[in-house]
């Protein structure tokens, strides 16, 4: 598995453009990985966009190395910058039970349920409420194999932050999704779970940015 | 040697050395004839009364905060309003701090401290109109001029320090020297009488130089505003 980093030039036009639609990144970082698409039994691609005051940053989770000239040619900084990424199975066989870490994961909180009671199928509903999302998280946390420790307020330590409803289009019909960015510590109960956690991701959406769990290290200010 | 360490610091000073008739300069530094004169007036001594015990004193002025010129456009007239007194202009230091070193034999500064507690005239900052604000005398201690110019804490106000972001500042000083270093430069300010009638100056050589010292109110920058503070890289540290 591979980590890997990459800076978005958010000057560009391109970028500004891809950045619009999850669709569009979709389409550009699975165009990283030469040869066929992934299959199923090679573990899946997850990504994610970070914001930090001007900086935007992409992060991608894949089986294979990636190769992301095209994003350096068309988003990025082709003369001064490329990619960066690391051997990320180097970093799971570390993790063990009690570590703590500090996490950041954008998610698509969401519930599986019938619209009303003459609805035949069931739908996806977004979350919306902070409460709600922080609840869908911590009601997934122990399955991953992590607990968020409660902070200094007997509260779990979780923020919940960018909570956004976007809609993008996608072959021609409209997607919405409800995101939210969690951010917190966790404390590592199962490492097998939490490292199938960080490889597959965590909740729907995952082709568009969402379920991309990210460790670092704890820093107490 | 033995040194006293004076800090001048007051809304306005004024030091002139070179001023003739209606236009009445200041330095940007404290004069040796300025502050022997502090000295004398602590002491008690008349204008007629002989300098010699205070000639020999080797003084060093450091600029601990620059100040701002100002000029004062002074139209006095006589007490029943009739005369004008001749138009002059005065200028001044303001907001300016100096730290200023005095270097000589032991008993003659233990007597000007203790002249200084207590002073019999009262002590100005070049002129009449200029009283020192704050604390003056410091402290006597073992060293010369130039170690306790480069020894002492900055003595800058503390919005002046704050607003310093730096580790260590740079201050000129001014201390005195003989004719032949390199650099030398030479004032009119070696005071031999400042009899009313007839004041008189020597001249007297000194030499800037500058010396750097620590920034008490030097807090390190924090971290990059721009870089994220979650960083999943950072997770790899320690990993070959």
């Amino acid at each position: 598995m591979h980590l890997t980093r990459f800076e978005i030039n958010p000057a560009r036009r391109a970028a500004r453009a891809m950045l619009a639609s999850p669709q569009k990144i979709h389409g550009a970082v699975m165009a990283a990985f030469p040869g066929s698409l992934p299959t199923a039994e090679d573990g899946r691609v997850l990504w994610r966009v970070d914001r930090h005051q001007h900086r935007v940053l992409l992060y991608l989770v894949s089986p294979h190395r990636p190769d992301l000239t095209h994003l350096v040619e068309q988003v990025g900084w082709p003369t001064t910058s490329g990619w960066d990424t690391r051997d990320y199975g180097a970093l799971l066989d570390t993790l063990d039970v009690g570590q703590q870490w500090a996490f950041r994961l954008r998610a698509n909180p969401a519930q599986s349920r019938r619209k009303d009671a003459t609805s035949t199928k069931s739908q996806r509903f977004g979350h919306v409420t902070v409460s709600q999302q922080t609840q869908w998280l911590l009601d997934r946390a122990e399955r991953h194999g992590f607990v968020v420790p409660h902070g200094e307020q007997d509260e779990p330590d979780v923020a919940v932050r960018d909570r956004d409803l976007s809609t993008f289009a996608r072959q021609g019909r409209d997607v919405t999704l409800a995101t939210a960015v969690f951010e917190g510590i966790l404390r590592i109960t199962d490492p097998v779970a939490l490292r199938a956690a960080l490889i597959n991701g965590i909740g729907p959406a995952k082709g568009y940015g969402c379920g991309l769990l990210t460790l670092a290290p704890v820093r107490r200010a | 040697m033995t040194t006293l360490l004076l800090r001048l610091g007051a809304p306005l000073q004024s030091w002139g050395t070179g001023s003739r008739f209606v236009r009445r300069n200041t330095d940007r530094a404290p004069s040796r004839s300025g502050v022997l004169g502090l000295l004398a007036a602590a002491k008690g001594l008349r204008r007629t009364d002989p300098l010699e015990e205070l000639l020999g004193l080797r003084i060093g002025v450091r600029v601990d905060q620059v100040g701002s010129l100002e000029r004062d456009f002074q139209t006095a007239r006589t007490r029943d309003g009739k005369n004008a007194m001749p138009l002059s202009y005065r200028f001044y230091l303001a907001d300016a701090v100096f730290a200023v070193a005095i270097e000589g034999d032991e008993a003659l500064l233990v007597g000007l401290r203790d002249a200084l507690r207590a002073p019999v005239f009262p002590l100005y900052l070049g002129r009449r109109s200029c009283p020192p604000a704050g604390k003056l005398l410091h402290d006597l201690a073992d060293g010369t001029v130039a170690e306790r110019l480069a020894g002492t804490p900055w003595m800058a106000s503390p919005w002046v320090q704050e607003r310093h972001r730096h580790a260590d500042v740079t201050l000129d000083t001014v201390v005195d020297c003989t004719e032949d270093e390199p650099g030398v430069e030479l004032v009119q300010d070696e005071p031999i009488s400042f009899d009313p009638r007839h004041r008189r100056y020597g001249w007297r050589s000194v030499r800037h130089r500058p010396v750097t010292i620590a920034n008490p109110a030097y807090k390190p920058a924090l971290p990059d505003p721009a870089s994220d503070p979650h960083c999943p890289m950072a997770a790899f540290e320690g990993l070959a």
